[in-house]
């Protein structure tokens, strides 16, 4: 090996997030001293995922395939649709195993500050995908940040317009919570959004 | 290098946070004593940091932090509560005057005056008043207190009161021109009644051709000192409009 594949190694690890000069430099010794087969083995899936993996075409999630498998599940209610901003969100929803309708991952949100807008976030994918004929009901699920608010706040606006019933998660204090030891923030924002029993 | 100092207390809102390192970011804040300070807030990002719901831009925060490099440490942050979270429209109009605030104010130049301004508009934004008036009445109080605001009552050259009945040119860092006497309005010069610029000098945005005509002449000045960078905000905003 020449110092220069080497060096193209540290350079590459250091596309990784949160990854510096050092941690790569270590990365790379690591997998080329102590585990090359684990090297060998991320080598090809890397490579392998980079070929087969896509968005799919209704969800925008990764799909091995046009249309992802859970897309095409005739089991599940095309009459939903929930809006996730990452593919770990949508886990999330999907360990709750209380909604049975289908999603569109935005991969990303809003930030007006950070230059995403909805020309990098592709909303027009989403209005075309939720005016499919059949979704009646779009759920958004974006996070309780500002930028998800926003996110949602936007999605709402040019869903709604279009006639589409729109709903938001809720919020306040988690299940099995106590006020005592639940923070401000939460207890204040669930006063304001109380609702009549 | 400022002088290593310890601020404790300090009344202030988050204006923008980003990621730095694998656990960390960086806040971008807007302090009442110490103007725009960036602050390193460490492991804010992990999972059970008690700090990932508290520094949250448009909340009011008690922030304490140390240090003497253009980048400080937070050292603590306490949401001071009493405002609901901004929604909506609202939303989108905080981020615009977030931006506006990183563009236009240096680092560590203190605006008491312009803080407060901030503060209220976030107040009446999370009340619900109308947005229009709230952003006009900010915009102003930005180019004032950052010393861009010329003269909106008096004549550029004549020195004379502005006469309501008249209709003038706005010249940017001259003031208003009376009309008759000068060639046409473009973007960098529009036109505005004299009625209009005295309701904006009295900070009265309640007539409607006080808040057509104001909205252009603060976009004009504040287009000019933005230095042709556009406002992401703002486009942002023009492109939901289109969509």
């Amino acid at each position: 090996m020449s110092p220069s594949a080497l060096d193209e190694l540290i350079d590459a690890l250091r596309c990784l997030p949160g990854v510096g000069p050092k941690s790569a430099q270590r990365m790379a010794y690591h997998l080329l001293q102590r585990d090359q087969r684990g090297a060998g083995r991320l080598a090809r899936a890397m490579g392998q995922a980079l070929e087969v993996l896509r968005h799919c075409e209704r969800c925008n999630n990764f799909a091995e395939t046009d249309v992802c498998v859970r897309c095409a599940d005739p089991q599940r209610d095309a009459t939903q649709l929930c809006v996730v901003e990452m593919p770990a969100d949508l886990a999330m929803m999907e360990q709750t195993h209380a909604y049975r309708g289908l999603y569109y991952v935005l991969m990303g949100r809003l930030s007006p500050l950070d230059g995403i807008g909805p020309r990098e976030l592709r909303l027009d994918k989403l209005i075309a995908r939720a005016g499919d004929g059949l979704v009646r009901e779009v759920i958004l699920a974006t996070n309780f940040t500002n930028e998800g608010e926003a996110t949602a706040h936007t999605i709402a606006e040019l869903l709604g317009a279009r006639g589409l019933q729109v709903s938001r998660l809720s919020r306040g204090v988690p299940v099995g919570g106590e006020l005592e030891h639940t923070d401000t923030g939460t207890i204040a924002q669930a006063l304001v959004e109380r609702r009549t029993l | 290098m400022s002088p290593k100092q310890r601020i404790e207390q300090q009344p202030s809102f988050v204006l923008h946070t980003y990621p730095w390192r694998e656990t960390s970011l960086i806040a971008e804040i807007f302090s009442r004593d110490h103007g725009r300070v960036a602050l390193v807030a460490k492991g804010a990002r992990r999972p059970q940091s008690p700090l990932r719901g508290v520094l949250m831009a448009f909340q009011p925060l008690l922030v304490d932090w140390s240090g003497g490099g253009e980048v400080k440490t937070l050292v603590r942050a306490e949401w001071q509560g009493g405002q609901p979270l901004l929604g909506g429209r609202a939303l989108l109009c905080g981020y615009y005057l977030n931006e506006l605030l990183v563009r236009l104010s240096a680092r560590e130049d203190a605006h008491p005056v312009l803080f407060a301004a901030y503060a209220d508009a976030l107040r009446e934004f999370a009340r619900g008043d109308a947005l229009a008036p709230v952003l006009r009445r900010f915009e102003l109080a930005l180019l004032n207190e950052l010393g861009y605001g010329a003269g909106l009552d008096v004549e550029a050259d004549s020195g004379e009161a502005v006469r309501p009945a008249q209709d003038y040119l706005y010249i940017i860092e001259r003031g208003p021109l009376p009309l008759a006497t000068h060639a046409a309005a473009d973007a960098e010069q529009p036109v505005i009644s004299g009625r209009s610029l005295l309701a904006m000098a009295a900070g009265d945005f309640s007539a409607a051709e006080t808040l057509a005509q104001s909205k252009t002449l603060l976009r004009a000045i504040i287009n000019h000192y933005l230095g042709g960078q556009p406002l992401q905000s703002r486009r942002v905003l023009k492109e939901l409009q289109e969509l």
